[in-house]
């Protein structure tokens, strides 16, 4: 079992072309913690942007009468990928992980293989 | 007198990007209303609560070392009202249901409050009321356009401390 900040020290340095990653509450938009990051790319702001992208998506599951559950999600940019891996049980209801790679040096299966270890060891 | 219209232009934006906001004020420090939007309330209780609530929190800011005030934000079981500093002598403050996204509400709501603080800036600035300092005290300035009546009827009690959202603080007006 590892903790937010080990966890978020882990998503930079095991997952290759990784430049940032935060644990979000999707219930109120804000960031629990953050690692990397820069002025121009403000991690609060993705933080409360991309619940909007998580609820956006439950909404249309309940709509559409879909009794699953979202794993992660992948928003592929030019230069970019944005991993949004949601956490399962353990009083990590309603957060997520969000992870921003540099699409030249990121293996993408390797990605969400080593995102999805991490979560699971994350205990919040 | 253009200013209230712009801070009012200001409100109106803040809603259409935050949905869940149902209401907003922005008010000077010691209670008055500079402009409101804020369907189903009284915006003149809201101001004057706003007030109150802004003395117990710079007491408490100023007890506990935090420095100026920045924002205050209450959670009810049906939702959030905010305070944002707006410039040194007005505040900005938010009612939102349960269902916002708070992260979201506060990177609009500290932006208003600095663009609201800009424009109440400006407009003392132009007037030449407060030339010498844009961190003086903004005398009330919507009593000026306001038809008779329509004031509020508190006449509230200048509070000893005024926000001060920058890093330079101001001086306290004597």
């Amino acid at each position: 079992m590892a903790n937010l900040e080990t966890s978020l020290k882990e998503c930079l340095s095991a997952i290759d072309g990784a430049s940032a990653a935060a644990l979000v509450d999707y219930t109120s938009g804000m960031a629990l913690g953050t690692l990397g990051g820069s002025k121009e790319f403000n991690l609060e702001v993705a933080a409360a942007g991309n619940t909007d992208v998580v609820r956006a998506k439950l909404r249309t599951m309940e709509l559409l009468g879909l009794k699953e559950e979202i794993e992660d999600i992948l928003i592929t940019l030019n230069s970019q990928y944005h991993l949004i891996r949601l956490l399962k049980g353990r009083g990590g209801n309603g957060l997520f992980l969000y992870l921003v790679l540099d699409a030249s040096r990121a293996n993408l299966a390797m990605a969400r293989h080593q995102l999805r270890r991490i979560e699971s060891e994350l205990e919040v | 007198m253009a200013v209230e219209s712009d801070v009012l232009d200001e409100l109106r934006g803040l809603r259409n990007r935050v949905p869940q906001l149902t209401g907003s004020l922005a008010a000077t420090v010691d209670g008055l209303v500079l402009a409101h939007d804020a369907p189903g309330t009284e915006p003149e209780g809201l101001a004057a609560l706003t007030a109150a609530a802004l003395g117990v929190a710079h007491r408490m800011a100023d007890a506990t070392g935090r420095g100026g005030f920045r924002e205050l934000l209450l959670r009810g079981t049906d939702g959030y009202v905010a305070t944002y500093a707006a410039g040194p002598a007005v505040v900005l403050t938010l009612l939102a249901d349960g269902r916002v996204n708070v992260g979201r509400l506060h990177l609009e709501g500290r932006r208003s409050g600095a663009r609201i603080g800009e424009l109440v800036g400006a407009h003392i600035g132009r007037d030449g009321v407060g030339t010498a300092s844009a961190e003086r005290v903004v005398t009330p300035a919507p009593e000026a356009g306001r038809p008779i009546g329509t004031l509020p009827v508190r006449t509230p009690q200048r509070p000893a401390h005024l926000p001060s959202p920058q890093a330079g603080g101001h001086r306290r007006p004597t």
